[in-house]
């Protein structure tokens, strides 16, 4: 019982995940792949998926989307900020703008 | 400048051309980024934001891009710049107008005040263009931020891991000196 609540979890947030991925790409495929932090052939991808093929992937075991950002001080400025919100936000945001950059995927 | 031949070509011009009206371009912007001619820059400009476009010298020097809070705001800036121009097909132009719209967006967000403007955002990527600025890596958090190009930065320390002490106090001061600078340069 307990495993199958898991799953549905997982397959909640990839049909969610998938659909905004989707919908992001379809306003404005350049700024999706800013955004979502993915590159051009996983974009077209993406793209071409039809809704079924979307649900069938979605009803996997697998999480389809991962943790984008693995350097721990964009975790720390964005969970432990002092009173300085809007300082360690742009210092976030800084950081992890670079970091789609990186993307090599 | 060259006369465009193509219509469809001409579209996508006069589509960034108002992308950038909108967002507040100067003339000067406009016409280094599309090949449209002055005239129909004017008359495009006088149609969406129903006013002349505003005259007189853009800010020319790159100090004022390295003090602590205008500084913290190119970086940002330029790392969305960097990552549309090196990730998608985008030309400078749209590329311009994208990295700034995410820009703006995260600037709303966190509650700050928009020090960037438009016609800031292209002279710096003019001025990285031309070398004069460029952009490294802080030792400490390896965001890469905006510098001199000349500046030894061999253990360079970014202003957000190393703040000065007085960074931030005077923000309200900042934040209005450079709205009423960029209205004086819109009314000379």
């Amino acid at each position: 019982m307990k495993a199958n609540e898991l799953l549905e979890q997982i397959r909640e947030a990839n049909l969610s995940y998938l659909l905004l991925a989707k919908q992001l790409i379809h306003e404005d495929k350049a700024e999706a792949m800013i955004r979502l932090g993915i590159d051009e052939n996983t974009t077209e991808l993406l793209n071409q998926l039809t809704t079924a093929q979307v649900l069938r992937i979605a009803s996997s075991n697998v999480p389809m989307c991962k943790v984008r950002f693995e350097d721990p001080a964009v975790w720390k400025l964005l969970s432990d900020h002092g009173k300085e919100r809007a300082i360690s936000g742009m210092h976030a945001a800084i950081l992890m703008a670079g970091r789609c950059t990186q993307v090599t995927a | 400048m060259s006369k465009i031949k193509s219509l469809t070509a001409e579209v996508a011009q006069i589509k960034l051309a108002s992308d950038l009206i909108e967002l507040d371009a100067r003339l000067q912007v406009l016409e280094s980024e599309t090949q449209l001619s002055r005239e129909r820059l004017i008359r495009l400009y006088k149609e969406i934001k129903h006013k002349s476009p505003p005259k007189g010298m853009l800010p020319f020097s790159t100090d004022w891009f390295m003090t602590w809070q205008p500084s913290i705001h190119c970086s940002l800036f330029m790392n969305f710049y960097s990552a549309c121009i090196k990730h998608t097909d985008m030309g400078d132009g749209e590329c311009l107008v994208k990295a700034y719209k995410l820009y703006r967006e995260q600037i709303t967000m966190l509650g700050l005040p928009e020090v960037l403007s438009l016609t800031r955002a292209w002279r710096l990527v003019k001025f990285f263009d031309a070398g004069m600025l460029t952009s490294t890596a802080c030792k400490t958090c390896h965001g890469s931020f905006v510098v001199h190009a000349y500046d030894l930065v061999k253990n360079y320390e970014c202003g957000l891991c190393n703040m000065p002490s007085r960074a931030g106090k005077t923000k309200q001061d900042a934040a209005t000196r450079f709205f009423n600078e960029e209205s004086m340069f819109e009314t000379a």
